[in-house]
């Protein structure tokens, strides 16, 4: 095990390369375009054998992964942004076809207007479609979590796609500190890949063919209890990653709980923003404020028991999302907890921020956190912080 | 691999039914040349009717279900398969 100094892409660029992955099907997207190009980098100097199968856009990226995958061969693959929503159909695709795929997401604001920074709502917009989904808060974890996805995808209990995200620009593009595990704790950890169906000529079978009402009724079912059942699988894998991999990372929870035990208050949110909002958990702490952090790295499945033993005794909890769900007030993480622990938490608010890479720092978080203990009025705010206030918005033209 | 009660999965098997059959309307079938066949299955991967058959490492073809449409003559590299006209 060596550490080095890289950054969140090449963290999962020698994820994918240690987890030995036979095919890899690219197209590039910002942020995550140099997850692809190192591994493209690596094969040329040929210290990967992955197949790196160059497409014409990222529906043909997932439909070659996709294709790969059902051939019985351990397949990845990269997005982003509208590169995710254009893939949006090959992904419900995948998860229909109950085949293992692991595919991370640089995560990154949604058109119209193009604006290529950090934003989550590219990856929440795709909860529905059946896959595991984890989320990343540093490249370690991002590294950590990719190495899992093909371990809990290929799990006989989940036979399902999972997708990890990744800051864009915040853990893609920024150097830090990263713990690489060798190849033989990876191969002992990482059993070559199973998969209850291939495509086969000698003994050809047709994937999502025509099903009739009622078996594609089953099917989804068989879906849905798949994902409930990966959380224990999660859990126990998590607890072998920790023992056999990276004994300081800690894998055996979904989500991660900060100074939350004794906590009045505690604060919900999903991603790189957690390192900000634990030092200002810790500011608030000084002055005698009892705040604590959850944050989901599990987005999919939504761990309902341990969100509600987590949170069941609090006065009040806020959801901060970086994502949104128009027409509904706050964004998805708002919507997920008030359904999940509205009887038991008085008041639960959200505050909606850091859209289309608006700077969030650790001094906004304490303003936010601040004015949430002493009481928000309204149930959802949009939070801009004091900079983006100085800028001149150039709105509508006049209209005369 | 024994599965879990609760997975499924949308998987269908080839079949054939009986409206499928071709009958007496076919003007020339696929004759497969045994010397020749080295078993590459392109004629298994390319017949629209599925009526190529992979066997001990070749391919014969289910005459009942072949429309002679020639796309297996077509693709197959070695020219192992003729298309010879019905008697």
């Amino acid at each position: 095990m060596i550490r080095k100094i890289i950054s969140g892409n090449e963290a999962v660029a020698l994820g994918v390369k240690l987890a030995r992955v036979g095919v890899t099907g690219i197209y590039p997207i910002t942020p995550q375009t140099t997850i692809i190009e190192k591994l493209a980098e690596m094969r040329a100097k040929g210290e990967i054998e992955t197949e790196i199968l160059r497409v014409e856009s990222e529906h043909s990226a997932m439909a070659a992964t996709f294709g790969a995958a059902l051939g019985g061969v351990r397949a990845f693959t990269a997005t982003a942004s509208q590169g995710l929503l254009y893939m949006h159909e090959m992904v419900w695709w995948v998860a229909g076809s109950r085949v293992p795929v692991v595919m991370v997401v640089g995560t990154r604001a949604v058109g119209a207007p193009w604006n290529i920074w950090n934003e989550h709502t590219d990856f929440t917009s795709e909860r529905d479609s059946g896959w595991i989904m984890a989320f990343a808060s540093n490249p370690q974890e991002a590294l950590d979590l990719t190495l899992q996805a093909f371990r809990i995808s290929e799990d006989e209990r989940v036979f399902l796609p999972m997708m990890v995200g990744m800051d864009g620009f915040i853990l893609s593009h920024t150097k830090t500190n990263v713990l690489i595990p060798d190849q033989d704790q990876v191969d002992d950890f990482l059993p070559p890949r199973r998969q209850p169906y291939v495509i086969d000529p000698e003994d050809p079978i047709g994937m999502g063919n025509i099903f009739p009402p009622e078996g594609y009724m089953r099917l989804r079912e068989s879906i849905d209890s798949a994902l409930r059942n990966s959380e224990d699988v999660i859990k126990e894998i998590g607890r072998e990653y920790n023992k056999k991999i990276n004994p300081l990372g800690d894998y055996s929870t979904l989500n991660v709980s900060y100074k939350l035990e004794d906590a009045d208050y505690a604060v919900v949110l999903m991603g790189a923003w957690a390192g900000d909002a634990m030092e200002a958990v810790d500011t608030l702490r000084e002055k005698g404020i009892k705040i604590g952090m959850l944050r989901i790295r599990y987005l999919r499945p939504w761990s309902e028991k341990e969100i509600r033993s987590a949170l069941k005794d609090k006065k009040a909890v806020l959801a901060l999302d970086r994502s949104t769900s128009f027409g509904r007030g706050g964004g998805p993480l708002y919507v997920e907890i008030k359904s999940t622990i509205s009887d038991v938490v008085p008041q639960i608010k959200g505050v909606v921020s850091g859209l289309g890479g608006v700077t969030v720092n650790k001094s906004d978080l304490v303003y936010i956190f601040n004015k949430f203990v002493e009481g928000l009025k309204d149930d959802v705010i949009w939070y801009y912080p004091k900079e983006v206030g100085k800028i001149e918005l150039r709105t509508p033209r006049d209209i005369e | 691999m024994s599965l879990l009660e609760y997975q499924y999965f949308p998987v269908t098997r080839p079949n054939k039914g009986a409206g499928g059959k071709t009958g007496a309307w076919r003007i020339v079938k696929p004759v497969v040349d045994y010397n020749k066949c080295i078993g590459c299955k392109a004629c298994f991967m390319f017949c629209p009717e599925s009526t190529i058959i992979p066997s001990n490492g070749k391919v014969r073809v289910d005459y009942e279900y072949c429309k002679g449409c020639g796309v297996c003559a077509n693709v197959c590299p070695v020219k192992a398969i003729s298309m010879v006209s019905e008697q």
